[in-house]
């Protein structure tokens, strides 16, 4: 029914959308993301032919294309045909109108009813939407946020339009309201389709059947709302999912490095993009069809960084791992749990050619890893489970960071020292020269676990494999060698390969959750679900025992208090 | 609006205007008795009135007791007596006020109706041609004193032209009545309004051009424009609306000026409405009548502010939170 | 808010002609000995003359040169004009800023007299009070000003109150500066371009409330006033000597007013920014 083909809509010498494709049929609602100042509103205003910007481009309803009616033409389609709830704030509403009137006011300029009927039926939509009865002659400054919301819904239903457009109908609202007019809005009007702005996912998944998500005035993505929200495969979806509070997802919340800008050229997202390469900063990438979904990247989406096939690393007869499948995509973390024994380091070092395998094989951004060279080990880097004995301890801190590059043999002797200061930096650790000039057991655990993290990334690795950062060190210095982790992530793109025997802190870093037992992967998955809904017994097991702390006892004494209060 | 800090002003204003007129003529030299009635009056006295009249005022005792004395008379409604005239002035000022509500409430309609609607199209069309001319021709046309713009068209229709009569409210003697009397007071009218209405048009203009500007940038323009309601609806309904507010509170101010405001446009017109006669009291030195006049202004002043600010929740529901 | 008045009244049209208009008013009135070829009092027989290269706009009813006294005319519209907005001006400055500095029962007892003035027309006190006394040049400007001080007041407190209130001011009192020195100091700068709009508006209305009263016959009949020449035009109104009599005085004064006008709706974004072009948002 709505067919948009490279819209383009710019104010003076503002680009705001920069080539948008869109389709929507009859009984569809799709969902518009973006954050503010992405054009979802003025992609809204287009379709009504009501911005007043410059407008580029073609937008087909029900076959005729808007942008050549005239404004006589477009009048009588506008809240006819197509409609819109505007963004809830003030004096969206004509504050010398009482709203039962201003509802009334559309259905009976286009003459479609009697101002009888068009009262009946604007009491009618107002009481559809929940709103009190006895305040229909209410006027718009005497209304809460929620009562006024309520108010836009009724009156953009008033001529039943066939396309309604609808600006964070819910963002005004409280949570239990949400709810409720989400399901009103669901229930009205299957026939009708609905483009819904916004930038709360919250809203999106309750609201539509697909989604596009928007960024520097391009669709970057789109396909189904569930197939989207649950394994994004843009980078700046997975970023925008990362950062939002929600009650699913489990990992902590990361940002998104730099600022939205506008690039002159190339995708418009790369100077934030974690996967980026050449192509990227000079030709646009354009929406095309791949794997179920509409994806706008040279990359074609996530790639995946690392994976193994089938390996299997024996020693002897034992097989400590055996026929693992697996795969780190770039920019996100892999946890890998298991007890002492399943086999999580073998696995590691296996990786990282410490140990050669029996059988199959790792691929590095799908080429095949026979040898590992330099070249290898500048993008994949370890950090073991115990600072005290990978470090030196006849190497000072500087000289401690400063190894790799000097092995690698890269830049200057100056250049280097600059790097690895700047990569102290990067790990919180103080740069002054006393500091460089101190001994690995001359400082604390955590502040050696940070220096050989700094060394790990004075490569500038794209993976980071860490074994066990945390096992020797104390809970709260624990907590911020996680949380410097996932900064990193967020700052550098990096990809990660967690192991731990705790799946509490994986549930707190990781994307994605693989199990190992005896050698084996036995459940894999997003952490949400796997957390949510393990499949497998002794996932299950491993949740029970995780730690948690809800106290298990309680003396009767205790009991009986409560329950007389 | 309606509240205890207006109605202070209005009670200050009201002493003000009262001590005022209490005070000048008693703080002239000379006979305040002859300060209150004017020479030619005295003249026509008779000793035993003004022993009465002395009397009456207090004029023998002390100030404050003289303040009593005058707001008693006042309170009592006696506004004194016009030598002039030969009659209270309370009748004579109330003989000439119908004339001039008519010619003020007539120009103040006109003026009111076609500034709001002149400046709700020079506003929604800020910017262009028209707008610009209107805005030039208009503030040019604000320049024009109304006196002189009653002098222009009374020597372009009545004297050059002929079409209109030169004076009066109409024509003395003719004893006209019904229909054709109507049509006589309209023919004395029509210069002394189009004087007036013309002379004031640029007031409510500009008002309601500025306020269109700041409506027309508000959300709800866009939401109306989006339910697809025509040119005229957004432009009256909508904007026109919401831009009339300011100018009709401007009209009840002027509403309160209603005895002055003709003044001058009576004057050379030889209009006989309350302005006219001020100027003859004031030439004739008829001070009971310029008093009374004032009096009268107050008075107006006092009650027009009141029914605006009474009026003004029912304009703009805004307001009545604020109740 | 930093919006360069002089910058708004070049850029419009209207204001740069209303400029043009005032600055030609005020170079008549200055050269008014040099321009004008008679004494303005001087009367003569030669009454009710049309215009003549001897008398460019002819004589009035006493002989005198209309085009001399349409010239010294422009001395008084302007002396009163300006003089009534420089005093009403500082009056309103004054009280506005003490109002709004010192507050309390001072200030509340300040705006309940502005408001009761505000609200009382102007010229039936004048008229009341030149009943009594026949106001010279001199206590025509006082009366005035006395009486339109009250307009600009109300602006000026206002504005004050929302000054008071900012950063630098805040620090001033830190530093222990008292009222005197805060108004001074701070306050009354920024207050420069609402104080020159009200004081283009003050002008205006005391031209016109000049030029009204001159009409009425109430003003010293020994000053040359343009509203007093219309008032001799007036009784002759039913001979052609309006022409170059009436119409002649009634556009000076006109075109004065409008320069006014012009230039004070120029400078009006000032204080409502909002009014200004599409440039702004």
């Amino acid at each position: 029914m709505l067919e948009i083909k490279d819209l383009r809509v710019s104010y003076g010498q503002d680009v705001i959308l920069n080539g948008i494709d869109l389709e929507l049929g009859s009984g569809e609602t799709l969902a518009i993301v973006g954050e503010s100042g992405t054009g979802k509103t003025t992609l809204g205003l287009s379709i009504m032919c009501l911005t007043e910007g410059t407008v580029r481009g073609v937008i087909r309803f029900n076959g005729k294309d808007l942008l050549t009616l005239s404004d006589n033409e477009m009048q009588q389609i506008r809240w006819s045909q197509i409609a819109m709830v505007f963004q809830n704030s003030n004096n969206v509403l004509n504050p010398v109108y009482t709203v039962l009137n201003q509802i009334m006011e559309p259905m009976v300029e286009h003459g479609l009813k009697s101002r009888d009927e068009a009262r009946d039926r604007a009491a009618e939509l107002l009481r559809y939407f929940g709103f009190p009865r006895d305040r229909f002659s209410a006027y718009p400054h005497q209304l809460s946020g929620g009562e006024q919301q309520r108010v836009l819904l009724a009156m953009a239903m008033a001529n039943n339009p066939e396309l309604l457009i609808l600006d964070e109908p819910l963002s005004s609202l409280d949570a239990a309201s949400r709810t409720e007019v989400g399901n009103l809005l669901r229930e009205t009007d299957k026939h009708g389709a609905k483009l819904v702005a916004t930038h709360d996912l919250d809203t999106v998944s309750k609201l539509a059947d697909r989604m596009a998500v928007l960024y520097g005035g391009k669709i970057i993505e789109a396909g189904l709302t569930r197939d989207v929200l649950s394994r994004p495969r843009h980078p700046y979806t997975r970023a925008l999912i990362r950062a939002y509070p929600n009650m699913t997802t489990v990992k902590d919340l990361q940002g998104i490095k730099g600022r939205m800008t506008r690039p002159v050229s190339g995708c418009p997202f790369h100077p934030r993009c974690t996967q980026v390469i050449d192509i990227c900063r000079t030709k646009t990438p354009h929406l095309v069809w791949s794997e179920g979904r509409h994806i706008a990247c040279h990359r074609g989406g996530i790639i995946t960084l690392l994976s193994t096939k089938n390996l299997t690393t024996s020693f002897g007869s034992l097989k400590a791992i055996e026929s693992v499948d697996l795969h780190i995509e770039a920019g996100e973390t892999l946890a890998l749990v298991g007890q002492t024994g399943s086999g999580k380091t073998t696995l590691a070092k296996t990786i990282m050619g410490l140990h050669q395998p029996t059988e199959g094989d790792v691929y590095l951004e799908d080429a095949k890893v026979d040898n590992r060279g330099k070249d290898f080990y500048k993008r994949v880097q370890m950090v073991f489970q115990n600072p005290g004995e990978s470090l030196s301890h006849r190497l000072s801190v500087l000289e401690a960071v400063m190894e790799p590059l000097d092995i690698q043999g890269i830049g200057t002797d100056e250049e280097r020292k600059e790097r690895a200061i700047q990569v102290l930096g990067e790990v919180e650790l103080p740069q002054t020269r006393d500091f460089l000039n101190k001994y690995p057991h001359q400082l604390s655990g955590g502040e050696m676990q940070r220096l050989a993290i700094a060394r790990a990334l004075v490569l500038d690795p794209a993976l980071l494999i860490a074994d066990e950062p945390t096992a020797f060190l104390d809970t709260s210095v624990q907590a911020k060698i996680l949380k410097l982790l996932l900064n990193l992530q967020e700052q550098r793109g990096l990809s990660m390969l967690y192991i731990t025997h705790d799946i509490a802190a994986a549930r707190k870093v990781s994307d994605r959750i693989a199990v190992m037992l005896d050698g084996r992967v036995i459940e894999e998955g997003p952490s949400s679900e796997i957390i949510a809904a393990p499949k497998q017994e002794y996932t299950k097991s491993l949740l029970a025992a995780a730690s948690a702390l809800h106290s298990t006892k309680s003396s009767g004494i205790e009991q009986q208090k409560l329950n007389s209060q | 609006m309606f509240s205890k800090r207006n109605l202070v002003a209005y009670t200050i204003a009201f002493l003000f205007i009262l001590v005022l007129n209490f005070a000048l003529p008693r703080m002239m030299p000379g006979d305040p008795l002859m300060a209150i009635y004017g020479d030619e009056a005295l003249i026509a006295m008779t000793p035993e009135l003004k022993a009465q009249l002395v009397e009456r005022f207090a004029l023998d005792k002390p100030l404050w007791q003289q303040f009593g004395a005058y707001f008693l008379t006042l309170f009592q409604g006696k506004l004194g007596y016009s030598y002039y005239y030969n009659a209270p002035v309370l009748s004579v000022i109330l003989g000439r006020l119908p004339w001039t509500l008519l010619l003020v409430g007539t120009s103040l309609v006109f003026s009111t109706m076609l500034g709001i609607i002149l400046g709700i199209e020079s506003g929604w069309r800020r910017g262009s041609r028209t707008d610009r001319a209107m805005l030039a021709g208009l503030m040019s046309l604000n320049g024009f004193p109304d006196f002189f713009l009653g002098m222009l068209l009374l020597i372009a229709f009545g004297v050059t032209l002929g079409i209109f009569p030169l004076a009066g409210a109409l024509t003395p003697y003719s004893g006209l009545s019904g229909l054709a009397l109507v049509l006589d007071i309209l023919r004395h009218l029509f210069l002394p309004v189009a004087a007036l209405t013309l002379a004031h048009l640029a007031n409510g203009y500009l008002l309601t051009r500025n306020t269109m500007i700041t409506v027309l940038k508000e959300p709800y323009m866009l939401t109306a424009k989006a339910k697809g309601l025509s040119q005229r609806v957004l432009k009256y309904r909508h904007a026109g609306r919401n831009s009339m507010l300011p100018v009709v509170t401007q009209t009840g101010i002027w509403m309160g000026r209603v005895v002055t405001g003709a003044l001058f446009v009576e004057l050379v017109f030889a209009y006989p409405g309350v302005g006219y006669l001020t100027y003859e009291a004031l030439l004739a030195r008829d001070y009971p009548i310029i008093q009374g006049v004032f009096l009268l202004v107050a008075i107006s002043v006092l009650v027009a502010n009141f029914l605006i600010d009474l009026s003004y929740p029912k304009l703009d529901p805004r307001v009545s939170y604020a109740y | 808010m930093h919006i360069d008045l002089k910058k708004e009244i070049k850029e419009s049209g209207p204001g740069r002609t209303g400029l043009i208009i005032l600055l030609l008013m005020i170079a008549v009135a200055l050269l008014a000995p040099v321009i004008a070829p008679y004494n303005p009092y001087q009367q003569s027989t030669a009454s009710l003359l049309p215009p003549s290269w001897n008398h460019w706009l002819g004589t009035n009813h006493v002989g005198q040169d209309i085009w001399s006294r349409l010239v010294f005319g422009a001395r008084t519209s302007l002396l009163v004009g300006f003089g009534v907005g420089i005093l009403s001006t500082l009056l309103g400055t004054i009280f506005g800023v003490s109002a709004a500095l010192l507050g309390g029962l001072y200030e509340k007892v300040v705006m309940r007299i502005v408001d009761a003035f505000i609200v009382i027309p102007m010229i039936i006190i004048v008229i009341l009070i030149s009943a009594y006394i026949r106001p010279s040049i001199l206590t025509l400007i006082l009366l005035l000003s006395l009486l339109s001080w009250q307009g600009g007041a109300r602006i000026v407190r206002a504005q004050a109150l929302s000054l008071k209130e900012r950063g630098h001011v805040a620090a001033a009192r830190s530093f222990g500066a008292h009222h005197f020195y805060i108004a001074w100091r701070h306050i009354v700068p920024d207050l420069g371009p609402i104080l020159l709009v009200d004081f283009i508006y003050s002008v205006r209305r005391a031209v016109f409330m000049e030029a009204g009263l001159a009409f009425l016959g109430i003003t010293d009949p020994t000053v040359v006033s343009w509203g007093m020449m219309m008032r001799d035009a007036l009784s002759f109104s039913y001979l052609d000597v309006w022409q170059w009599w009436l119409v002649p005085t009634g556009v000076a004064l006109s075109l004065i007013i409008i320069g006014l006008t012009f230039v004070g709706h120029a400078a009006e974004p000032v204080i409502e920014p909002r009014l200004r072009g599409a440039e702004v948002a």
